[in-house]
């Protein structure tokens, strides 16, 4: 008995003396304490939790050489040996900030960014597809923000006193060489490409990275969905034709096709337009978009799009009153893109891709025909990845070739012009981050254009520095080049690309569901293209011009219950001497105020989504002829109010309403002026207006599928 | 006194055998215990440590990672700040993907990852309502089809069914039928693992609640 008794107590003796008990505490850099850390002593069960001040404390009964491990959210592990021989041990662990793309700082200058995974965006793909007034146009919910001037005649993007050559847009990365349907003279086109295709929109008004070449006042990058979730059937019965389309989905990939009928000839015969029809524009258009997951991190995605396009119409001569010309177009497009990309491991990812664009247009002015036609392949190579989590870096190389052709019957419009062009670009962009507070981006592009035959290298730097919590302040500057388009190429194909470089100062805040954006900025053109003495069939790159303005962006989704809305601002002074210009002039696309407000309201009680846009431009300058002063007049200003309605009587149906201009306002673009002087010496005005005052749209769309909450509610 | 003795280290040794075998059982029970008496989003991240440390010693067991993955999900409802939320869920999936690896084809892990799709939902609805509810319900579905008899897949299928009925203000009767074939299964799940999830009967209570 005794000897029982003798060896309990020396059991309880060692198990005393075996453990070893370990206290500390977990703080950041400056000594702060960081709660809740988990405290691990690795390869065994024990361990424990730092208290709310980051304290802690346990024992164990592990002995000799031990690694001892701290870890939490937001912070790099900590790691050390320790020795445990019974005695106490005191361990302070400090642990360092982890750089992640949820806390840190992030570059805002120039940059609009629309996703829907992303937490910190200012606005949404939803956003994209739910303005009024933009019946579902990517381009037309843009011209709602900061930096975008309202050119309602033209219905495409012009970005700080650039023109609408001036914004390009990419899809995954991948140049599209004509983003816009064809339109009548003076009536606003549409992008070809509808919000629904895509989740995620970066909309930049200027400083852009090194990736984005070709583009002198804005890049819109869009980033299409992965593969479907659902097997599904749509069906659009709208008041200007109808669309029916068919999804079939598998596990990791999906195909779908579309079939889009378009005609507005009934429309326009119902409601009078200002516009003498001859065939008003009727159009048929395929899609097809093919997506497969590879392995367990790669995708495949292709995207095809075909159109063709008809519509002539008669345009009364401002001289003689009872002329008129005949004009007609016929155009014929298609678009493909293929995009592979590859995630290699945690650090590193591989993308690419290749597109093709070609464009046919058939114009016929009175008896003269011309046939234009453009042809262009993309190719490009990306890798990206983390060297470290405070630096990441971004490689890549491209190459666009394109081929374009004008041709017409007859002399004095141009026979048989034409050019190629090869453009190599290589880029390369660092990220670096000197704390979740400050991040630096600098980037090269590096460019080679066969046009001139010289190489180029255009610097990118912008600064991101959180000043607070909620607030943060960016700086951004870059060169930027575009070859001169393709009307002045084909005259002189030696004209160097045009070229602008940006400063931006941006400020940004954004406090639960509250956002406040102030931007301005200097941008200063050089080498654009210039008339020789006023004869457009003498081109030099002796043009030049500026921009510069304010501009204000507020989005509150949270004031008012249900309601989102926002309000933008832009002020913008520009001048350039280029094309005719004799002088340094403002351009007449260009205005000096802008204001959007939009506003979305959700009514549940009958299942409606209204929305309201109004627009507010101050008057764009003309040039009145009559005048000694170039570009001098200047229009009144133009102002809209549009309105949507999306009625959902079933999960699967949805009935939406549409119409611009509810007041009927008389909007003036400009005038044109005829080319001979009437009988008093002047010279016939005639001024440029909306086709109606009004566009009603309506449509019914249903969706089919084994799921019957799915609907088509996020492509409207 | 000789066998007493002879009896007594045979037990010892017995028992230390069945205490080394059952140190996994009866850490992850206790552990069990306190994640499902935690309140507030310390008393989560104090059960989802301790998870943790004992997945990083069991590499081959799915609940640790299971619960830790649950833990998170439970901090994501609780938490405010929207981007903290998504932190949290970003966790939870990780873990879940690895509980998948672990033991596929258990439907408890397939309904989890159902569940973090439905708090991904809410915290952007009107954004992320398109693109993730479906995903959720594609999920959950799944989860059910894996196991008829889980009733944590059927009530968050049938939580799910009835927000989407509520939104476009159709019957709710399919939802409410999900919801009481989860309640009836809460009462008949019958398990022979001591570690199997048993949480979520009190919400899908509340949420049948709803249906008159």
């Amino acid at each position: 008995m005794k000897t029982v008794f003798t060896s309990a107590l020396l059991l309880v003796t060692l198990i005393t003396f075996g453990q070893t008990r370990i206290t500390g505490r977990v703080t950041g850099v400056n000594g702060e304490g960081i709660p809740l850390a988990n405290v691990i002593l690795e390869n065994t069960y024990d361990g424990t939790s730092a208290d709310a001040a980051g304290n802690f404390q346990f024992t164990t009964t592990e002995t000799g050489e031990q690694q001892l491990v701290v870890k939490i959210i937001g912070y790099r592990e900590f790691r050390r040996a320790v020795t445990l021989n019974g005695e106490p041990l005191t361990i302070s662990v400090q642990l360092a900030e982890m750089i992640n793309e949820l806390e840190a700082v992030t570059i805002s200058a120039g940059a609009f960014t629309a996703s829907d995974e992303s937490r910190r965006t200012v606005f949404k793909a939803l956003d994209i597809a739910t303005t009024a007034g933009a019946t579902a146009d990517i381009a037309g919910a843009l011209n709602t923000l900061p930096g975008t001037q309202k050119v309602g005649e033209s219905g495409r993007l012009f970005v700080r006193g650039g023109d609408d050559s001036e914004a390009r847009t990419f899809i995954d990365g991948m140049v599209v060489l004509d983003a816009y349907s064809p339109s009548a003279p003076n009536t606003p086109s549409r992008g070809r490409f509808l919000p629904f295709m895509f989740k995620g929109t970066s909309f930049s008004t200027g400083g852009y990275s090194a990736e984005y070449g070709q583009a002198l006042s804005s890049v819109l990058a869009l980033d299409s969905k992965d593969q479907a979730e659902n097997t599904r059937t749509d069906i659009g019965i709208l008041s200007v034709g109808g669309d029916v389309a068919h999804t079939q989905a598998w596990n990791g990939g999906s195909a779908a096709g579309k079939l889009q009928y378009t005609n507005l000839r009934p429309y326009v015969g119902l409601i009078s337009q200002r516009i003498d029809w001859k065939s008003a524009p009727a159009s048929i258009e395929g899609v097809a978009a093919f997506r497969q997951k590879v392995g367990r991190d790669a995708m495949v995605k292709f995207y095809g799009n075909m159109n063709n396009a008809d519509f002539s119409l008669y345009q009364p001569s401002i001289d003689n009153t009872g002329t008129k010309y005949y004009y007609r177009q016929q155009n014929d497009y298609r678009y493909m893109n293929g995009a592979y990309k590859d995630i290699l491991n945690d650090q590193w990812l591989v993308r690419g891709g290749i597109s093709y664009t070609s464009v046919q247009n058939t114009l016929m002015f009175d008896d003269r025909h011309v046939l234009e036609a453009e042809k262009g392949v993309h190719g490009k190579a990306v890798l990206e990845g983390s060297l470290s989590d405070k630096v990441e870096l971004k490689a890549g190389a491209e190459v666009i070739q394109r081929n374009y052709s004008w041709d017409a019957d007859s002399a004095g419009y141009g026979r048989n012009q034409g050019f190629d062009e090869v453009m190599a670009a290589g880029f390369a962009e660092a990220d670096v981050y000197a704390s979740n507070r400050f991040v630096t981006r600098a980037g090269v592009r590096m460019e080679y254009t066969s046009l001139t035959g010289q190489f180029s290298a255009d610097p990118r730097i912008s600064l991101a520095y959180k000043a607070g919590a909620h607030g943060q302040v960016s700086l951004a500057y870059g060169r930027f080049r575009q070859t001169a388009n393709n009307q002045y190429v084909r005259v002189n194909p030696n004209l160097d690309p045009e070229k602008a470089d940006h400063y931006i100062l941006n400020y940004q805040m954004m406090v639960s569901n509250r956002t406040l954006r102030v931007e301005t900025y200097y941008k200063r053109y050089t080498s654009l293209v210039k008339y020789v003495d006023g004869d457009a069939s003498q081109l030099n790159n002796a043009g030049s011009g500026y921009a510069k303005g304010v501009e204000l962006f507020w989005r509150d989704n949270k004031s008012l219950r249900g309601v989102d809305y926002w309000v933008s601002y832009s002020y913008l002074d520009t001048k350039r001497d280029y094309l005719s210009f004799p002088y340094k002039a403002m351009p007449s696309f260009a205005s000096k105020h802008n204001v959007s407000i939009v506003g979305k309201y959700f009514l549940q009680v009958i299942k409606c989504q209204l929305g309201a846009t109004y627009s507010y431009t101050t008057g764009r300058p003309y040039d009145d002829p009559n005048s000694d002063v170039f570009n001098g007049g200047k229009t009144r200003a133009y102002a809209d109010l549009s309105l949507n309605l999306a009625y959902l009587p079933r999960p699967n149906v949805i009935v939406y309403f549409s119409c611009t201009n509810l007041t009927g306002r008389n909007n003036i673009f400009g005038y044109e002026y005829g080319t001979e002087r009437n009988a008093d010496g002047l010279y016939n005005s005639r001024p440029i207006r909306q086709a109606a005052p009004r566009f009603a749209f309506i449509g019914i769309f249903i969706t089919l599928s084994k799921d019957k909450s799915v609907n088509q509610l996020p492509s409207l | 006194m000789k066998t007493f003795i002879l009896i007594a280290v045979l037990m010892l040794a017995l028992l230390s055998a069945v205490f080394a075998n059952d140190r996994y059982t009866e850490a992850m029970q206790k552990s069990i215990q306190a994640i499902y008496q935690a309140q507030t989003i310390p008393d989560y991240q104090t059960a989802v440590n301790t998870f943790e440390r004992i997945a990083a010693m069991e590499k081959a067991e799915w609940e640790p990672v299971y619960y830790a993955s649950y833990g998170y999900i439970m901090m994501a409802i609780r938490e405010q700040d929207k981007g903290a939320k998504d932190a949290y869920l970003d966790q939870a999936m990780k873990g879940i993907a690895r509980a998948q690896v672990l033991a596929p084809g258990e439907s408890e892990i397939t309904a989890l990852e159902g569940f973090a799709y439905m708090i991904r939902v809410s915290v952007d609805p009107g954004s992320r309502g398109q693109q993730y509810a479906p995903v959720a319900m594609k999920t959950l579905s799944k989860a059910v089809a894996m196991n008829a008899e889980n009733p944590r897949a059927l009530s968050l299928l049938g939580q799910m069914q009835y927000g989407t009925a509520e939104f476009f203000g159709s019957a709710t009767t399919e939802a409410c039928a999900t919801l009481g074939k989860a309640l009836a299964k809460f009462e008949s799940f019958a398990t022979d693992n001591p570690l199997a999830p048993r949480w979520g009967k009190a919400v899908a209570e509340s949420a049948k609640a709803k249906c008159r």
